[in-house]
């Protein structure tokens, strides 16, 4: 498989004509570029599919207790009286559960239980498993706990202060890690150049509102000291490991079973505490329990998006060309550190991979403090730093007097290339976006008409199209699916590969089928079951299409060549020779009538029974970027998605409201495997970016999170979302499947900062916070007002 | 699964057998589409060991018209109010307020009287048994202090429904029946600025019918503005109900009314120096002033307090506006 | 406090010995094994409970069951009949109306509603009918598909039955 990939490096220069890999037009049966509902739809659609909280309704109930300071030692539980109430089986406390865990190895410091000490308000504290839920309730009202209060912060300006307590022993200063690199000199690239302007940036706190709330069931079998656990999680394998490791079992005593998920949008990419408790709980009581959680704890569980400041420093000339870019990233990481070195990793070096910008320097620091952990959202990393940028940009270009899309167009890379911080860039489809939405949206007309109070603003993004090196570095494939071939003529997928709503299950029977010529209603998918299914790095990043959407493509070609070789045994010709037009096998270009499919399935059995072919996906080292800085590590990819959004808005005079009238978006994904589910990506990404750009913030009342529910915080309803305008783009990346790659994250954070930009031109005020609710635009534009008066009356 | 505090749920079939049943307990909570109610026990909040359902209650479901006006049983629901063309064409302001409340599937159950009846809410009381406990609960319930403003020695939850206003500015009377009687009073009577003793019902009491005088013969313009951040689902922030007639382009009458800002929806007084009047943009500015002087938003929401007291003085004056120029043509 | 609770779920008769103080979505997950019907909130704030009682759509997390006492009850998984999907349900997996699928049975319900008494919504129509229903997936825009596709599904079989 490697060595049919290309890089820019190795093997591409800017003007080798591309492979063509789009499937033929002229084939009976196709299936990769089809409008294919998902393969899961009608279990979803008629109630049968099960998640983790509809499993096992005879279970023991788990039930937690949460913390009710945000920082404090526990002095002590006691938890006499509710083990002795009748009904309850177990009770579980920090001493109960003493292995750490945590998603990236180097950052192991959370525990099931909190361990002496609670750093954030409603970390838990103890467990307890019985007979219904009542009883645990009740159970929960009788635990005991004593704490020693400690000095909480709750902003990373406070927890970083010289004086503050650490809330972990090993990080010092609160700092969870800082990022620092200069890639060419800023310094000297400002001082040439025509206009350098400074701003600072605040993004409030968002959360992923998945909407099924964090569940699990767990079953332990004492006898075999084996556990099996149906978890709503988005990476089954990473919850193998840290169950058995909190367990104390081998990986061979654990099943994960992946049930159906409600969404996860990042919040799942870790395993989270109610996971590792359900399975304590289970081994606890050597039987079956399932713990479902409530709305305000899925909340405070949280792995949301950070509280971000980005100071940004930008240089530009009267051209449009940017010159340099400095940027001061801190975020506010919560009390434990989740994949936050990941998070400030990328919101450094993704500033890389959609413009050419000479020189660029990068300050980050994620700060451990007093509120909930967070960890990966939808466009992890990227987006707050890119509302900074494409807002600056449109801020300068007017400065200038140039075309927002002028300017876009000045800085755009020249592909196939590798940016200064060695990350690979192939297939580049942001200059299509760009002529896209500008002639959709009728942008040069439509902007010298627009009524009073509205604006139009756009701004460009990209995403990564999976990690090029996976968090657990193990030397494995990124990616492995096998397939199998038996007696029946039926052949199963099998991937590890979680499908989350995105529609992952559907997108490898595509691929199998599409490779083998066969309808996909030919091919069965067995997903997630870790004793049956190969091993896969989950659900994130955006790497499941690329990754492995290749491993089932590489299987199914060895399914091909298998079927191949039996039909030319049949045939007495060359397995090379072989064609299946999708019901026959026979000799290319002759005239013989044929052979049935299964008639070369009996022969290629003979001898050899059930078969399995087996496909892998590996990144090559040239994707995986350089060693110029520390942390160079995180941002290669495969591939970069790109999108251009333009949006349109209304703002209410009286009460500054913004309605958002229209979008219209191009998103590059380089080939639209179902173009269905990707327009539902697509629409659900500007959807979700549109949240947090207008409603959605976390809120905390001395580290109590108010908006623990979904009235204070607020996920758009249906009545003000707005309708839109999509194109996929297909730039063909030379190295996904059928030249796939991103599709569900990058016009999230071209959303932001686009309808920033028509705000400035609906009001004149340019919002530098997310989000841009009422009130907040309200303060600015009375301030902008005064602001104007001043400016007159100094005039 | 929903713990649910103990209660035991009394379906009367009559009136006269839910005051007697009530009659008969030292407790109880009236409930009719529970959208609020069954929200907020949930939550661990207004517990009851006795719940008496009033949506089977036929007397509670009478909605007609007749010389004296529009009479509407308290059980009949936002939807039927907001739906019904009657409604739509004479009181258009109730039907606006109506069609506001929350989602068009709580409308469905929602009733007239829970929604005059509903809880004042606030950022520290609508929260979860675990929350409020951290918090040391509230003034309201289960605490000492007003968390909004800590030196208060009464609460400041606000006053959410968004009919209230509509009610007021159509002048709507209410009857309330209870274990002595029924009485019938201006809905002005039911509300007190209090957030903890938000309603002047008695113990046992509850709100029966809903009085609407016959639509006036002038020409009437009404309408319901919402303040809220979704266009769906959530309370107001605030809202301003207006009602106006006019003639020869002089107003000869103005009503309004704000809901969310205070404990107790506001029936905005002075309005009558505008009568007779040209409503320009001098008599709007001192209308958006009356307002401005009588809402006292405070931090019950994450939305700031000054900021709601703005938009809704802003939004009263453009309503009333929008009302007079729709009457002028 | 216990007591007998007779209603006809999915056209089925029960009679459950249910407390008092157990809400509808419990019952129809718990006593019914029913769990198609979703929990996604703590109380009105989502519609992913969102069933029919006698036709109507309901937040079954905000109606206590015995409240729906000789009531006709209907959930996701009594909408497909002999082996067909309904015009609802065929419209939402054809459309992409669904994605994760944990909001779908509340959708799906809700707009079920609606098309029983309006054949024809128009598009303000959907929005105001399923403005309960929150979705985290889809940006709704498939839904609305979804649900007109259902429409057209629903009169074109009524004008073939005509």
């Amino acid at each position: 498989m490697t060595d049919e990939l290309q890089h820019p490096r190795d093997s591409v220069t800017p003007n080798d004509p591309q492979p063509d890999p789009s499937p033929d037009p002229e084939r009976k049966v196709r299936s990769v570029g089809e409008r294919l509902p998902l393969i899961d739809g009608p279990d979803k659609v008629t109630g049968r599919a099960k998640y983790a909280g509809d499993l096992a309704q005879d279970a023991l109930v788990g039930r937690i207790l949460h913390g009710r300071y945000s920082h404090a030692e526990i002095v002590s539980i006691d938890t006499t009286e509710a083990a002795a109430l009748p009904g309850v089986v177990c009770v579980l406390t920090g001493e109960d559960t003493t292995q750490p865990y945590g998603i990236l190895p180097i950052a192991m410091l959370e525990y099931p239980l909190a361990n002496g000490r609670v750093r954030y308000r409603g970390e838990p504290v103890a467990a307890v498993a019985a007979i219904d839920a009542a009883t645990a309730a009740k159970a929960i009202s009788l635990i005991k706990v004593e704490y020693n209060e400690l000095p909480a912060y709750y902003t990373a300006e406070e927890a970083r202060a010289p004086d503050a307590v650490q809330l972990h022993e090993s990080r010092a200063g609160n700092q969870e890690r800082d990022v620092h690199f200069e890639l060419g000199d800023t310094e000297a690239e400002f001082a040439n150049s025509d206009l350098v302007v400074e701003e600072s940036y605040q993004c409030a706190e968002v959360n992923q509102v998945h909407m099924e709330p964090n569940a699990a069931v767990a079953e332990f079998d004492p006898i075999r000291q084996h556990l099996t656990i149906w978890p709503s999680t988005q990476v089954p394998f990473y919850g193998h490991l840290i169950f058995a490791r909190c367990l104390g079992l081998e990986k061979g005593q654990v099943r994960v079973i992946k049930p159906f998920v409600g969404g996860g949008f990042g919040a799942r990419t870790e395993t989270l505490h109610h996971e590792v408790i359900c399975a304590h709980l289970a081994k606890a009581t050597g039987s079956t329990v399932r713990l479902t959680t409530s709305r305000e704890e899925t909340f405070i569980t949280h792995r949301g998006r950070p509280e971000t400041q980005v100071n940004l420093k930008m240089g530009m000339n009267k051209d449009g060309k940017l010159t340099g870019l400095a940027s001061e990233v801190v975020q506010r990481g919560g009390g434990y550190p989740s994949y936050g070195i990941v998070t400030i990793l990328y919101a450094g070096t993704l500033m890389y991979g959609i413009y050419d910008i000479p020189a660029v320097k990068y300050d980050g620091y994620r700060i451990l403090t007093n509120t909930p952990p967070c960890g990966a959202f939808r466009g992890h990393g990227t987006v707050n730093v890119r509302f900074a940028i494409e807002n600056l940009m449109d801020r300068m270009s007017e400065e200038l007097g140039l075309d927002p899309f002028e300017v876009r167009r000045k800085n755009l890379l020249v592909t196939p290339t590798y940016t200064a911080n060695d990350i690979m860039v192939n297939s580049y489809g942001l200059p299509e976006c760009l002529d896209w939405v500008q002639k959709e949206s009728n942008w040069d007309e439509r902007i010298k008409n627009l009524a009073p109070n509205k604006g139009l603003g756009m701004a460009c993004a990209h995403y990564v199209s999976g990690a090029a090196k996976p968090v657990h570095w193990t030397g494995e494939p990124h990616a492995v699916v096998n397939l199998k071939l038996d007696f029946d003529g039926a052949i199963t997928a099998l991937t590890g590969a979680a499908d989350i709503g995105q529609g992952s299950s559907t997108m490898v029977v595509q691929c199998v089928a599409e490779t083998l010529n066969l309808d996909a209603s030919q091919i069965k998918l067995m997903a997630n079951d870790s004793d049956h299914t190969p091993k896969d790095n989950g659900s994130y990043s955006s790497r499941v299409t690329y990754m492995v959407g290749n491993a089932a493509l590489d299987a199914a070609r060895s399914m091909r060549q298998i079927l191949a070789e039996a039909a030319a045994t049949l045939l007495d010709a060359k397995s090379e020779d072989i064609e299946f037009d999708g019901t026959l096998f026979r000799v290319a270009g002759s005239q013989d009538p044929g052979i049935e499919y299964m008639d070369v399935v009996v022969e290629a059995l003979k001898d050899e029974g059930t078969i399995t072919a087996k496909g892998t996906f590996s990144t090559p080292v040239s994707a995986q970027g350089g060693r110029k800085f520390r942390g160079s590590a995180v941002g290669p990819t495969m591939g970069f998605s790109y999108s251009a959004e333009v949006v349109e808005i209304t703002v209410d005079p009286d009460t500054s409201q913004v309605t958002v009238d229209n979008i219209w978006i191009a998103h590059d994904l380089g080939f639209a495997l179902n173009p269905l589910s990707c327009e539902g990506q697509i629409q659900g990404s500007a959807w979700m970016g549109m949240g947090q750009a207008l409603s959605e913030e976390t809120r905390y009342h001395n580290g109590l999170l108010i908006s623990g529910n979904m009235l204070d915080y607020r996920v758009p309803t249906m009545v003000e979302s707005p309708p839109m305008d999509i194109k996929m783009v297909e730039s063909i990346d030379p190295n996904g499947p059928y030249g796939a790659k991103e599709a569900g994250e990058g016009s999230l954070p071209s959303f932001i900062p686009a309808l920033a930009n028509a705000v400035r031109m609906a009001t004149g005020v340019r919002m530098t916070e997310t989000p841009i609710t009422p009130d907040r635009l309200h303060e600015a534009r009375a301030r902008y007002e005064r602001e104007q008066a001043n400016n007159v009356a100094a005039e | 699964m929903e713990v649910l505090p103990e209660f035991k749920l009394h379906r009367p079939g009559t009136l006269a057998e839910a005051l007697k049943i009530r009659g008969s307990l030292d407790e109880a909570r009236y409930i009719s589409g529970g959208t609020d109610l069954l929200a907020n026990i949930r939550r661990g909040l207004t517990p009851t060991e006795n719940l008496i359902e009033l949506s089977g209650l036929s007397e509670l479901q009478r909605f007609e018209a007749d010389a004296d006006g529009l009479h509407i049983g308290a059980a009949v629901t936002l939807a039927t109010i907001g739906n019904d063309p009657a409604i739509k064409q004479d009181y258009a302001v109730l039907a606006e307020a109506a069609n506001a409340v929350a989602g068009a599937t709580h409308r469905a159950v929602a009733t007239i009287g829970g929604n005059l009846c509903l809880d004042t809410r606030c950022l520290f009381y609508n929260q979860s048994q675990w929350w409020r406990d951290s918090n040391d609960g509230c003034m309201k319930y289960e605490g000492e202090i007003c968390h909004v403003v800590p030196t208060s020695k009464r609460c400041y939850a606000a006053y959410s429904g968004d009919t209230a206003p509509a009610l007021l500015v159509l002048n709507a009377e209410i009857e309330i029946a209870g274990p002595d009687g029924s009485r019938r009073v201006p809905l002005d009577d039911l509300f007190n600025d209090d957030g903890i003793d938000y309603l002047t019902l008695a113990p046992g009491e509850m709100v029966t019918m809903v009085h609407l005088p016959a639509a006036s013969k002038s020409k009437t313009a009404s309408s319901y503005t919402k303040l809220r951040i979704r266009d769906s689902i959530d309370f107001p922030l605030a809202g301003v109900a207006v009602r106006v007639t006019q003639e020869n382009g002089k107003v000869t009458a103005l009503d309004a009314a704000v809901t969310g800002t205070n404990s107790t929806p506001i029936r905005v007084t002075g309005c009558d120096a505008f009568v007779g009047l040209e409503f320009d943009e001098e008599q709007g500015q001192k209308f958006a002033k009356l307002v401005q002087k009588q809402t006292s938003p405070v931090q019950t929401t994450t939305t700031k307090p000054q900021y709601r007291r703005r938009a809704v003085t802003a939004m009263s004056k453009t309503l009333t506006q929008n009302l007079l120029q729709a009457l002028s043509a | 406090m216990n007591s007998v609770l007779q209603m006809t779920v999915n056209g089925r008769p029960r009679a459950d010995v249910v407390a008092d103080n157990m809400l509808l979505v419990d019952y129809l997950r718990e006593v019914c094994g029913l769990t198609g019907t979703k929990i996604g909130c703590d109380g009105g704030e989502c519609g992913a409970c969102t069933i029919l009682a006698d036709g109507g759509a309901r937040l079954s997390c905000l109606t206590l069951a015995h409240s729906c006492a000789g009531q006709v009850i209907e959930t996701v998984e009594g909408q497909a009949t002999r082996g067909e999907l309904s015009a609802v349900q065929s419209s939402f997996h054809e459309k992409l109306g669904s994605q994760c699928g944990y909001c779908t049975p509340g959708m799906i319900m809700t707009s079920e509603s609606l098309l029983r008494t309006n054949t024809n919504p128009t598009e303000d129509e959907i929005r105001e009918a399923l403005g309960g229903n929150i979705c985290r997936c889809t940006g709704y825009i498939k839904i609305i598909e979804s649900v007109q596709a259902a429409a057209e599904i629903i009169n074109a079989s009524r004008e073939a039955a005509e």
